[in-house]
């Protein structure tokens, strides 16, 4: 697919919101789903060689943004892209959360681990759920778009590691206070985080869904290069993160294989 | 679409040179959603085995400079369930079917491409040379007397198939395995597999690769496969397919040149889907443009006059 750059808006030193026309993507994608997109925007390079993984942030009209943070080559190629530039992608990709009508649900993101999770409290909302968003971060800097995230959860719960926004402290410690009130979890973030949320929410009793990042080359189910290791009665299986993930039963996740 | 790029392989008639490679395309059904793989000349599928394999731990791959390793392991369903569950799919569209295959002990081979010989496929290709996996593999293909074994054993139970070896580019001389296939009867040879890399996280100081090394694949390989499709050429008369690199139509002409009388492109189906239709597209252009009457009208005609 190919869509046009509306926006690429800068929010702080690390992360960007990146705004695309494209109405065939819109009327496909799910929540909880991935692209595939080229950073290059010239084609005359083969570097960064393969294109990247991004979680959809929200679709308004026939608009889709991704939320992205700036950690090496290719997301600071695509902070560059200028507006009106046509941007090539592969989509929509993988898995979705399970969507739920009019029950209590928490949400937890880590980080960039917002980027899926902004669509989903939205989603959720206008389903008539109660959605509460536990968000944590390392520095203030690292949780973004809190204005936005009020309008769209019950309650807004923000931690940082240094205190400088929110809470000081993780994000499960709150959670974990309130686990038994809910009906669902789910969570993206750095990976021990979604082992701790998943083992909070067990231990609970209470279902839990979890976005999974791993590297991809394709992002197809064609290079088995991006395994997750899961449970299904006695048996692992191997599991493609692209295609069956990235959205996992927490409960299910061999998360030894998954944090090492 | 013209019957200028019509290509005849080893007896195989394929509608156009251009092949996606083995572990790239998984069974080909993966890709339906992006492209239409009938346009393909052809699908060599993702490495089968006499039993399934799980493969390799996480992680598997890392992006390098205008490259990638991987070390996958060679992770499949096996024969018997890649015959029941995914060739009847892949059969439904209108393209030519190589089953690439290995197996861990010289029998393993023998029985896999037996299985093979009867099944709906259009040729095999061997593969002699996966770096990623320590039994079987690479210690074929590295070693002249154990190449010409396999591949004459195998020759032995096919009846049906035309049988195309994998070489790997690990190794001096790639003239000596070349010719060890010929003798022992190949009908054809593909070249290359991936190259031995490895890289470090510098601040875990760990390599991003669980299996510490593994294959390099992408357009930064492209003049070493270049230059043994060449040497490959100058030394067997069977045909090559040329494999490493490939993303473009100059990319194609240019290892039509040095001898390629077919081509896969691997890496570049993750780069972007599209791209072996987009080659297909402008290679046609190109032939057309410069009154080529065919494709193989390029082969072997480099010019090394000085
Ligand atoms: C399903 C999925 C959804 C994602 N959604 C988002 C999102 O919405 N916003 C966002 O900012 N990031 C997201 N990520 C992570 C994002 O893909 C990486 O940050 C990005 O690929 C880094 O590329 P780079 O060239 O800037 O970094 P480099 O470190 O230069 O990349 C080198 C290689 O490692 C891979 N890589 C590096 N970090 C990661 C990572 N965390 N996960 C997977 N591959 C990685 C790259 O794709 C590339 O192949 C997601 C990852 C996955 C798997
Ligand atoms: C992820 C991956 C998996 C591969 N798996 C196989 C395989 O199962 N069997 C095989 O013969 N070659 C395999 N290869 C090698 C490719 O078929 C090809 O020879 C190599 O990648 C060089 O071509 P390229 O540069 O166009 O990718 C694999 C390559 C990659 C990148
Ligand atoms: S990224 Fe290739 S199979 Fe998942």
């Amino acid at each position: 697919m190919v869509g046009k750059i509306v926006r690429n808006q800068k929010l702080n030193d690390k992360y960007y919101l990146l705004e695309i026309k494209c109405e065939e993507f819109v009327r496909e994608a799910k929540v909880g789903q991935f692209i595939m997109i080229n950073t290059r925007h010239q084609d005359y390079t083969n570097d960064p060689l393969l294109r990247r993984p991004l979680g959809v942030a929200n679709i308004e009209g026939d608009k889709f943004s991704l939320v992205y943070m700036i950690v090496g080559k290719g997301t600071r190629l695509l902070s560059e892209c200028q507006k009106d530039t046509e941007i090539s992608f592969s989509a929509p990709l993988g898995s979705t959360f399970t969507l739920l009508r009019k029950k209590r649900t928490a949400l937890l993101a880590g980080g960039i681990g917002i980027a899926p999770v902004y669509w989903l409290a939205k989603t959720l909302k206008e389903a008539g759920c109660v959605v509460d968003l536990y968000y944590g971060g390392r520095t203030m800097d690292d949780v973004v778009l809190l204005e936005e995230l009020k309008e769209t959860t019950d309650h807004l719960v923000v931690t940082t590691d240094d205190g400088s926004a929110g809470i000081k402290g993780l994000v499960t410690d709150p959670f974990g206070e309130n686990v038994n009130s809910y009906d669902q979890i789910y969570a993206c973030g750095p990976k021990g985080m979604l082992r701790a949320v998943s083992e909070i929410a067990m231990g609970a009793d209470v279902p839990v869904e979890v976005s999974l990042d791993e590297r991809m080359a394709c992002g197809l189910g064609a290079c088995l290069g991006c395994i997750i290791y899961v449970k299904e009665g006695d048996e692992t299986l191997q599991k493609r993160c692209c295609v069956e993930g990235p959205v996992f039963d927490g409960s299910k996740v061999v998360w030894d294989t998954v944090c090492k | 679409m013209s019957d200028i790029l019509k290509t005849t392989f080893c007896g195989v008639k394929f509608k156009n040179p251009v092949i996606t490679a083995s572990g790239t395309f998984g069974y080909g059904l993966e890709y339906v959603k992006h492209i239409d793989i009938s346009r393909l000349g052809g699908i060599s599928v993702k490495g089968i085995s006499l039993t399934e394999v799980p493969g390799n731990p996480m992680p598997r791959i890392m992006e390098t400079t205008s490259g990638m390793l991987n070390a996958i392991g060679l992770q499949n369903v096996g024969v018997e369930r890649f015959l029941k569950e995914k060739l009847p799919a892949l059969r439904k569209h209108d393209t030519k079917i190589i089953v690439n295959f290995w197996g861990k002990t010289l029998e393993e081979y023998v029985k896999v491409a037996e299985i093979l010989d009867d099944a709906d496929v259009d040729m095999l290709e061997m593969n002699i040379s996966c770096p990623n996996i320590k039994e079987g593999g690479i210690a074929f293909g590295t070693d002249p007397e154990m190449t010409y074994k396999v591949t004459n054993e195998v020759k032995k139970v096919l009846k049906n198939k035309p049988l195309m070896v994998k070489l790997s580019p690990n190794v001096t001389n790639i003239r000596v395995f070349a010719k060890a296939c010929e003798d022992a009867g190949a009908d054809a040879i593909s070249a290359i597999n991936t190259l031995l890399g490895m890289a470090i996280n510098i601040h875990t100081r760990k390599p991003y690769i669980s299996n510490v090394t593994g294959g390099l694949s992408g357009p930064a390989i492209k003049p070493v496969a270049v230059r043994m499709v060449h040497e490959t050429f100058s030394s067997v008369k069977i045909p090559i397919m040329g494999i490493g690199g490939i993303t473009n139509w100059q990319d194609v002409v240019e290892f039509a040149l040095v001898g390629a009388g077919a081509v896969q492109v691997g890496t570049a189906n993750f780069v972007d889907p599209q791209i072996p239709i987009n080659i297909i597209d402008d290679l046609e252009n190109h032939l057309k443009v410069n009154n080529i009457a065919s494709f193989s009208e390029l082969v072997g005609k480099a010019d090394f006059s000085k």
